[in-house]
């Protein structure tokens, strides 16, 4: 048991203010006197020493914000008493306010989205196995699981498994089909593009980051074939740059598309010459894309014998720092004024 | 997956596959490669290393006079190297350090003016003729380290077999004019044939609809030789028919262990794969051609690690605590659901990911055990992450190899040692097969597919007929049955991954081309598309902000504990991220605010002396319940924080400025501030707050809609804030909802207004809005008849702080709406308004 009286004085430094208090002989001794106690006894007296410890440093701390607590303030009126009225608060001018460029940006690409008719859904920022991968068409440990360097939670979903930070914004491709299938059992097309912030689990150099935006699409109609898919993104492209373009794909591997796809579009800074932006090779690589695996229409309940679709995915964050030459990725979430305000 | 052209084109020739797929010129073919097959990562020019490298013989070799480690040697190149220095006979002299030169022996010369291959792309080193302790050496000769082929530099390269002095040593090694093309892997993920050069080459023609045949020997069923020679017996017993659902094994006796031949030196060095010993080689080799792992085990190992007379291989989960060695050194504990591959003693290997150090084949090695298995790919893919453990087998077997390619694969095996390593075969082969009975008996994978050829044509936008379809199907080897319109397509037995109509459509429309398919965009009706409402709140919001001069900042969605613990917020109440390579990324954030916190200070650092910064995000947390799903709800807030430098010295409180911008959002006449409520405290969003100098904000007589305040001490410490600093969180979606309100639009006045002050002294603690709207109902009670009032706060004085009253100064607009006020109609309206103030307020008009 720690001494009563000497414990209550401590305290009463504290309260006091005294910062000393955490270094002083008093509190030391008491450590020193582990040492001589019989060894059952140790371990709750060392317990007893840091409670007391932790309690000193709250009154410190509570003394502290005592210390530097304001007066109350009358929060129903518009300004302080006293103001003069050339120093009440006003805003700040239109010059200095700014938009952020991604998001000034994705407003730009869903302006053209809504133009070509597709509707807009934000994605989620916590998600579980089920929407990311399992209604994907991604099996338990699929080796394309690999592809995607997921954060996870301590937190569990009903079925035992942690939540899921999406890693792409395809986490919403399963709720779209879902909410819009009434609308093409009704003879209407499910057209959607889908924003939202992803993540991955990885280390951030000027070229990656752990958090960035994305633009899912999905197009789900009657005798939707390739052609259209590949029609549709250089239809928005073209819109996009303003210029006639060529683009060209390569065939890759998906486990919620099939076939697959690599999307790419002549370089529109260099028209094709090569620059540094395409790294001279004439061609930006852009997006993903393919026609939507029947296992993933059958998941939301869409016949595949009547329905086809096609779905696409790119990085936004990309797109502005082509445009204005942003060099480094990490700026986007860096909150830097000297950054943002040129965007003003 | 890297392949080497000149290794393509000699498999095809070899075997008699297909014609010259790289006819077409390189160009082309990279190009359709990358359009109809995969990325190319990259394109190494491997054959310019090695222009100009002679094969020569070594005609004398003599002790260097001037130095113990030296030899002087004489040279034949067949005299085809021009400019270089020749004895009598027409010989060279080198001079050479390497232990094993000797007479006779065909080497490879760098003639003076040709580079090192080893340092080209790094330092380049050039040759050139000059004196080494007094003799003279015309270039070198050159090790495999040197010619980048290998690690080993302890002596020349022994070229073997009978050459021709001058011979291209490129022409002879394969390497001429040769191209590496490396591939992304990951369009491969469901192609386990593609991780072998034998898939590769069967796309290569087919993409170009050219036939392929693989060679004879790949077939299902192969028959494999007699024993020839005293059985070694070998028994296996496989606990997990599930997990290993094929494995096959043979015996061989009396394998002769060495340094590889040199082509597959060259092979090795081109892929930048290990070379072991000839044994260990051959299988990796075989792998890399059909991408199916082998594995050898030293035969006697084993059986000294075994019960029985023989060998005996039992394939099992691990024992408790069971550890074991593993070939690249290191000693696990494999995990409970592993795939062990054991002697009924003891493990020896884990199946699939990586064999045990204890059975390996070494240079003491006579008799072995060739195995050729097939796993489940999901268990080996856990497995190897689990441990860490990613080996060429393992980048194969997670791509879920046909296990009816397996015999195939060890009869050639067990051929190559038979013929280069002098093995002899000493037992039958053991066929474990735990494979579904009818896949055995139809050989692939999957039942046919049926499709009709408009299936396939309107998924692609083509007209192709069931025959084109066909042909381009049969070349790749499938089986191909047309019946009109409709296709029966049988995968070959080596393809895992045409199961489905769709993936019919894939393999036609990628070796058809799809740079081939007519674009055509969708036609759609003119039914107007719907704006997402969330979305465009949040453009509004964003567009206000800016306007009113503030400076949207995205930041991250994960904070560390201790930023939630400094502005007083519970990470209990926070989703915890389990996983992340940042220890800054720990928990999933509460509110926004701390994060807008933490970049005020920096910012002030930098020279910005005053500033609003604000963000539109989803906040998360335990308390926040599930949604409609069932998953954690988000919230969608808005958050803002003013801040201006010490130096600037703002007077008043930061608390009105946060306020002005709120009402940039939401006009102040909306708008209700209340003292924060017991309940509110226990909400993780009024943490950050100094509750003194905080309100809670809701629409008036309405809707909730956040927090707007300072923040308490230990977060203006914690985070460096300066004194004026104050922010507000609010509901995003409510926002919305009171901004789509309807217009605030006055009709303009037609008569003059009457402006008049008035300034009324109450009590020092009567909050500002009591005292309005007091004024404003006696205002509106007493206004003359057809007149419009307007009410606006000019100035609140008050002495000192210790004062027990304060000064609240209005004007009143008056305005008639058919006539033109009097001063002394409007005067009584004050006198009426003063009157009520002093009664019922005990206010004092001054």
């Amino acid at each position: 048991m720690i001494d009563q009286k000497l414990a209550d004085d401590l305290k009463q430094r504290a309260k006091q203010g005294d910062a000393s208090v955490l270094r002083s002989t008093e509190l030391k001794s008491l450590f020193d006197e582990i040492k001589a106690m019989p060894a059952e006894q140790r371990s709750a007296f060392g317990q007893e020493i840091n409670k007391l410890r932790e309690e000193l440093s709250e009154l410190l701390k509570a003394n502290q914000d005592a210390a530097e607590a304001l007066p109350p303030i009358d929060i129903t009126a518009p300004f302080d008493v006293n103001t003069l009225p050339d120093k009440r608060p006003i805003l700040l001018p239109t010059e200095t306010g700014s938009q952020h460029p991604l998001m000034t940006e994705l407003d730009t690409v869903l302006d053209i989205f809504y133009r070509m008719g597709f509707t807009a859904v934000e994605s989620r920022e916590i998600d579980d196995d089920f929407h990311m991968f399992g209604s994907l068409n991604f099996p338990e440990d699929h080796p394309a699981r690999d592809d995607y360097d997921t954060f996870m939670t301590t937190q569990t979903d009903k079925k035992g498994k942690p939540f899921i930070a999406p890693a792409h914004t395809s986490t919403m491709q399963h709720r779209v089909l879902t909410k819009y299938k009434d609308d093409l059992e009704a003879g209407k097309s499910i057209a959607a593009v889908i924003p939202g912030r992803v993540f991955r689990n990885e280390d951030l150099d000027p070229r990656h980051e752990h958090t960035f935006y994305q633009l899912e699409g999905i197009y789900v109609d009657k005798g939707v074939n390739v052609g259209h898919l590949i029609a549709t993104l250089k239809a928005f492209l073209q819109e996009y740059y303003g210029k006639q373009l060529e683009v060209k794909t390569q065939p890759f591997y998906f486990p919620f598309t099939e076939p697959s796809f690599e999307f790419a579009l002549s370089c529109p800074f260099c028209d094709k010459k090569g620059c540094s932006i395409c790294s001279q090779t004439g061609w930006i690589e852009l997006l993903g894309c393919g026609m939507i695996h029947p296992n993933v229409l059958h998941e939301a309940g869409i016949d595949t014998n009547v329905y086809t679709g096609f779905a696409w995915g790119g990085g936004i964050d990309r797109l502005v720092m082509m445009k204005h030459g942003v060099e480094d990725v990490r700026y986007f979430e860096s909150g830097r004024l000297d950054f943002l305000r040129q965007f003003a | 997956m890297k392949v080497s052209l000149n290794t393509i084109r000699n498999l095809n020739k070899h075997y008699g596959c297909a014609e010259d797929v790289s006819a077409i010129g390189v160009d082309k073919l990279i190009k359709k490669i990358e359009t109809q097959l995969a990325a190319i990562e990259e394109v190494i020019d491997i054959g310019s290393k090695y222009q100009g490298i002679v094969v020569v013989k070594v005609m004398a070799c003599d002790k260097h006079p001037d130095a113990d480690k030296l030899h002087v040697c004489t040279i034949d190149d067949g005299g085809v190297v021009k400019d270089v220095e020749r004895d009598d006979n027409g010989y060279v002299q080198v001079v050479c350090g390497a232990p094993n030169v000797r007479e006779g022996l065909f080497v490879a010369w760098l003639p003076p003016g040709t580079t090192v291959p080893a340092t080209v792309g790094k330092e380049p080193f050039v040759l050139t003729d000059r004196e080494i302790r007094g003799q003279k050496s015309n270039g070198m000769l050159a090790s495999a380290k040197e010619l980048g082929l290998g690690d080993d530099h302890d002596g020349i390269l022994e070229i073997g077999g009978d050459q021709k002095p001058g011979s291209d040593f490129a022409e002879i090694t394969g390497l001429k004019d040769d191209l590496v093309l490396d591939m992304e892997n990951k369009m491969f993920t469901h192609r386990p044939d593609c991780f072998g050069f034998l898939g590769i080459s069967r796309e290569l023609a087919g993409i170009q609809n050219m036939p392929f045949k693989s060679p004879g020997w790949y077939v299902p069923n192969p028959d494999f030789p007699d024993i020839e020679a005293e059985e070694l017996k070998l028994e296996v017993k496989n606990e997990l028919p599930d997990l290993a659902p094929r494995f096959s094994a043979i015996t061989m006796r009396g394998v002769r262990v060495g340094p590889s031949p040199l082509w597959l030196q060259v092979e090795f060095a081109e892929l930048g794969q290990k070379l072991v010993n000839n044994i260990v080689d051959y299988t990796n080799f075989y792998m890399i051609e059909t991408g199916q792992p082998l594995h050898a085990y030293d035969y006697d190992k084993v059986k000294a690690l075994s019960e029985g007379e023989g060998a005996t291989i039992v394939i099992r989960n691990p024992k408790p605590g069971e550890k074991i060695k593993l070939l690249n050194g290191k000693e696990v504990e494999p995990r409970a659901e592993a795939i062990m591959i054991a002697t009924d003693k003891r493990a020896i290997g884990i199946g699939g990911v990586m064999g045990g150090a204890d059975t390996e084949v070494d240079e003491n090695t006579q008799n072995i055990i060739l195995e050729c298995a097939n796993f489940d790919m999901y268990s080996i893919r856990r497995t190897s992450m689990e441990h860490g453990l990613f080996t060429d087998a393992v980048s194969r077997f997670t791509k879920g190899q046909s296990p009816l390619q397996n015999l195939a694969i060890l009869r050639k095996i067990v051929n190559e040692i038979h013929e280069y390593a002098d093995g002899k075969v000493a037992s039958q082969v053991v066929d474990n097969n735990h494979v579904n009975q009818a896949v055995t008996a139809r050989a692939s994978v999957h039942p046919p597919v049926e499709v009709n050829a408009s299936f396939i044509n309107s998924r692609l936008g083509l007209k192709l007929s069931a025959d084109e379809m066909g042909k381009l199907l049969t070349n790749v080897e499938c089986q191909v049955g047309i019946n009109g319109d409709e296709l029966i397509v049988t995968a070959p037995f080596w393809r895992t991954d045409i199961e489905l109509r769709e993936d019919v459509v894939e393999e036609i429309g990628r070796l058809y081309g799809y740079d081939k398919l007519p674009l055509k965009l969708p036609r759609r009706d003119l039914q107007p598309a719907t704006k997402d409402p969330q979305l465009t709140v949040k453009s509004e919001v964003r567009s206000r902000l800016a306007k009113a001069g503030a400076n949207e900042i995205l930041s991250y969605s994960f904070v560390p504990g201790s930023l939630l613990e400094s502005v007083g917020q519970d990470r209990g109440k926070a989703y915890e991220i389990s996983n992340a390579l940042s220890p800054d990324l720990q928990y999933y954030r509460l509110s926004l605010m701390p994060s807008l916190l933490e970049k005020v200070h920096p910012n002030i650092k930098a020279g910005f002396k005053e500033f609003a910064l604000f963000e539109i995000g989803k906040t998360h947390g335990t308390d926040n319940g599930d949604d409609e799903h069932g998953l954690p709800r988000e919230f969608e807030f808005t958050a803002l924080v003013v801040a201006a430098d010490d130096k600037l010295k703002k007077s008043g409180a930061a608390y009105y400025q946060a306020r002005v911008y709120l009402e940039a959002l939401v006009g102040h006449d909306d708008l209700a501030f209340k003292p924060v409520s017991e309940d509110m405290q226990a909400y993780q969003v009024t943490k950050p707050y100094d509750l003194n100098r905080s309100a809670a904000v809701s629409l008036k007589g309405g809707e909730f809609l956040g927090i707007i305040g300072e923040f308490r001490p230990s977060a203006r410490r914690a985070l460096k804030l300066p004194k004026h600093s104050a922010g507000f969180e609010v509901d995003t979606l409510a926002l919305g909802r009171i901004m789509s309100n309807g217009s605030d639009y006055v009709p303009l006045m037609r008569f003059p207004s009457v402006k008049q002050d008035m300034t009324i002294q109450v009590p020092a603690k009567m909050p500002y809005d009591e005292l309005q709207a007091f004024v404003d109902k006696a205002y509106t009670a007493n206004a003359p008849q057809d007149s419009l009032v307007n009410l606006e706060l000019v100035d609140i004085y008050q002495k000192d702080d210790t004062a027990s009253s304060k000064n609240v100064t209005f004007r009143l607009t008056t305005t008639g709406t058919n006539r033109t006020l009097t001063d002394s109609e409007v005067n009584k309206v004050l006198d009426a308004i003063a009157l009520a103030a002093k009664s019922e307020l005990g206010g004092e008009r001054i």
